[in-house]
């Protein structure tokens, strides 16, 4: 199998960060990251840039008031009415 | 002592209560008002409430219950769809944060140079970026880094193609990044903006 290219790899990074490619595509394209200085870069730089959004994404707190009108609203016969 | 098992049927109670701090979070994301994400997350629950005799016991519940919550987001804001938050998509170029944190030399010597651009920005800057994205790249988007679906899993729940999706959430990353960048410029966070810092 051909080695890819640092435009193939381009291609396939943001795939590649989301676990998309097939295992041997993955394999490729880390094999790629594991000699290339600037596609490394590249990638561990948008690794860690998704990692930071999805972290701070994820800072919200429930209302506890909401807890309570699912509560309700699950207990309610009259939810389960389709009508 | 009665082991719970397979078998034993979920009630929705057991199912959902679980899931609603990230059902929440989702809904947040979604409408960018927390009055409105939790009607919305209520509205879901009570369409679940009525649907869960089609759920199958044994299978996931998130990704069914994200089915109905997106449906009911849909269902909210068909009549309410904002048309003045278009952006131009193909405007957002690749690597955008790479490429203007390496402008600043960021990737010479430093360590970490995402975590010293995102580092200074707050939850609610990336929440912000996320929020004003068009509403079909939001909603994918939201399911990606939130949830961290699969493509054919965000798929299903928002019922369009694989490779729309594909698209949608690479663009809208795109987007984020562009949005988050210029934040960054207008709060004076990066060097040669209006209050310095770097």
């Amino acid at each position: 199998m051909d080695r890819l290219t640092c435009a193939e790899v381009f291609e396939r990074l943001n795939d590649y960060l989301d676990r998309e490619l097939s295992a041997e595509e993955m394999e490729r394209v880390r094999e790629h990251l594991d000699t290339c200085v600037v596609c490394a870069s590249e990638y561990a730089f948008e690794a860690r840039v998704l990692e930071h959004v999805k972290d701070k994404l994820r800072r919200i707190d429930l209302p506890p008031a909401l807890i309570e009108r699912i509560r309700a609203t699950l207990s309610d016969p009259r939810s389960r009415r389709s009508d | 002592v009665t082991t719970p098992t397979a078998a034993q049927p979920q009630t929705l109670d057991e199912l959902l209560v679980p899931e609603l701090e990230r059902s929440f979070g989702l809904a947040l994301h979604l409408t960018g008002e927390r009055a409105e994400a939790e009607d919305l997350v209520q509205d879901a629950a009570l369409a679940a409430c009525r649907g869960f005799g089609t759920f199958k016991q044994g299978t996931r519940f998130r990704p069914w219950f994200l089915t109905i919550l997106t449906n009911c987001f849909y269902a909210r804001y068909r009549r309410a769809r904002r048309e003045g938050t278009r952006v131009d998509v193909d405007d957002a170029m690749d690597l955008y944060l790479y490429e203007r944190t390496a402008e600043l030399g960021w990737h010479d010597g430093s360590a970490d140079p995402a975590e010293r651009l995102l580092g200074r920005l707050e939850s609610h800057h990336v929440q912000a970026a996320v929020r004003d994205l068009p509403e079909e790249f939001r909603v994918v988007a939201v399911l990606g880094l939130i949830e961290d679906l699969s493509y054919a899993e965000i798929a299903d729940v928002v019922g369009v193609p694989i490779g729309t999706v594909r698209s949608r959430l690479h663009r809208g990353r795109k987007l984020i990044q562009r949005r988050l960048w210029q934040t960054a410029v207008d709060a004076g966070l990066v060097p040669g903006t209006r209050r310095e810092e770097g």
